[in-house]
């Protein structure tokens, strides 16, 4: 007896679509034109990433340096789920590449002579020009990077300060957006002192820059070199780690007001084993746990300093970002 | 005759009548969580037996299960995982009916979620016969969209 097909109308169809990894979405385009042409859609995309973010854990990039540059993709719920990650529209003459972002799926890539947007889950990326001030590179500039998602324009934005240190930290920002695909200067400013911590998060509160803070107050007692802290932003908070080398701890503090100076709060403090010399905290994940990377270790503390768990990783992968699979391409791309 | 609803509604029990005749009991709450079953309670009343034409005796036991469960809060990760472990391919797609015409949210997405993790690493073939759906490519155009993403039809699981 032959078995009865049982058809699913189109609209539950989309439902499990939109529950499947990247990977199998850009295979299945391949099943018939409507498919593919659902798949292509900002909508689908746009769906397709709230579901994600609301059912997925986050996954973590890192970058190896030394020769052969790779990057690797890693799920840190599925222990043997590590990918390469194919880079090959960087040409090998780069030397140096650093990530100084993650949104959306988006990876801001940094070498000496461009930037890149990458999306490593579908492969899609775009190259952007250095700007005017990003261009000159002496040891007397800084620049810091930023990257972020405007909602109110569906607008991808790269963030520059760059700081003279000689002429009393004055500073120039400028912004790219990638819908105009063009550089613009907002403006000018000095700093009373000059933070130059690195900034990985891409997100934007309240519609600032949010590692425009430097002009703010950090906490009191806080007298560290820039090797030994970093920024991120977790929930609606902003949040400093900092390393304690005589005391071998790491301390996380949390911003519970925003632009509230006293309202530094140290939240926690992490004893990674075997000291803390090597132990760098990375991002924190939806649930507060916080991935770090120790030594040839990726290391998942929980929010009582407790170490849940660990994965070994390259240990020469210095830079690390956490990002979520999406399908997105950059408005007005294919 | 609908009659109004009783003070203990929790300990009051529903009956379902299958597409193929049988008859089922369900509990009052679990009842509603399902809005099509509630929907029918509302305009028909509770003392009458529903008619579910759309569900048959094979899968309406299943749900009915997975709602009991619901109801005590005991609806786990390992429960989910076991729920699913005897289906086959078909067998899902069948509850997954069910669970959208019943407006069973709950299990439409556990569902939903399932029939995604069964298909992401088959073929592009598997999921054409999966669904029913034509391929309206043509040999040419087929080859040219593996071609481009040819890293994407790497590590697929063999069709059964």
């Amino acid at each position: 007896m032959a078995k009865k097909m049982l058809y699913l109308p189109f609209e539950l169809i989309i439902e499990i679509l939109l529950r499947l990894p990247v990977k199998s979405l850009l295979r299945f385009k391949s099943v018939c034109k409507s498919w593919f042409s659902l798949i292509s859609k900002p909508n689908f995309a746009n769906s397709h990433f709230q579901i994600t973010v609301a059912t997925r854990t986050s996954r973590i990039l890192t970058l190896t340096q030394t020769p052969p540059r790779k990057f690797q993709s890693i799920d840190f719920e599925i222990n043997s789920d590590s990918v390469s990650l194919n880079h090959n529209f960087l040409p090998p003459p780069y030397t140096y590449c650093q990530i100084k972002g993650s949104c959306r799926g988006f990876i801001c890539l940094y070498s000496f002579r461009d930037i890149w947007i990458w999306n490593p889950s579908n492969r899609f990326h775009k190259q952007i020009p250095l700007s005017r001030f990003g261009s000159v590179l002496h040891n007397f500039t800084y620049h810091l990077y930023g990257f972020g998602y405007d909602q109110s324009r569906d607008d991808y934005v790269v963030v520059l300060l760059t700081c003279y240190l000689i002429t009393n930290f004055s500073c120039v920002l400028e912004f790219f957006s990638l819908r105009d695909n063009t550089w613009n200067e907002i403006g000018k400013t000095h700093l009373t002192y000059l933070n130059t911590c690195q900034c990985k998060a891409g997100s934007f509160i309240n519609g600032v820059v949010h590692w425009k803070l430097f002009e703010m107050p950090l906490p009191n007692d806080f007298h560290h070199s820039r090797e030994n802290y970093g920024i991120w932003v977790f929930g609606e908070f902003l949040s400093l780690w900092v390393k304690d080398y005589p005391n071998n701890t790491t301390e996380i503090w949390v911003m519970k007001e925003y632009k509230l100076h006293s309202s530094w709060t140290k939240t926690l403090v992490i004893c990674a084993e075997g000291g803390s010399s090597f132990y760098k905290p990375v991002c924190r994940t939806k649930s507060g746990d916080i991935i770090g990377k120790d030594h040839d270790r990726l290391v998942k503390y929980n929010d009582k300093g407790q170490l849940l768990e660990y994965l070994h990783i390259d240990r020469y992968a210095d830079d690390l970002a956490m990002y979520t699979e999406s399908l997105f391409s950059l408005p007005g791309e294919l | 005759m609908a009659q109004e609803a009783s003070s203990s509604t929790s300990s009051k029990t529903i009956s379902l009548k299958t597409g193929d005749g049988e008859i089922f009991e369900i509990e009052a709450s679990a009842a509603k969580q399902m809005k099509t079953v509630q929907r029918l309670i509302d305009d028909l009343g509770d003392d009458i037996t529903i008619p579910l034409h759309n569900v048959f005796s094979k899968e309406l036991p299943k749900i009915i299960e997975y709602y009991k469960k619901d109801i005590t809060g005991e609806i786990t990760k390992d429960f989910e995982a076991e729920f699913v472990k005897d289906l086959n391919d078909d067998e899902v797609k069948v509850l997954f009916l069910a669970a959208n015409y019943l407006d069973a949210n709950k299990l439409f997405e556990f569902l939903s979620q399932n029939i995604a993790d069964r298909l992401e690493s088959k073929s592009v073939e598997y999921v054409r016969k999966y669904f029913g759906v034509e391929n309206d490519f043509t040999p040419e155009e087929e080859s040219k969209l593996r071609e481009e993403r040819a890293w994407s039809f790497r590590g697929i699981k063999e069709d059964e």
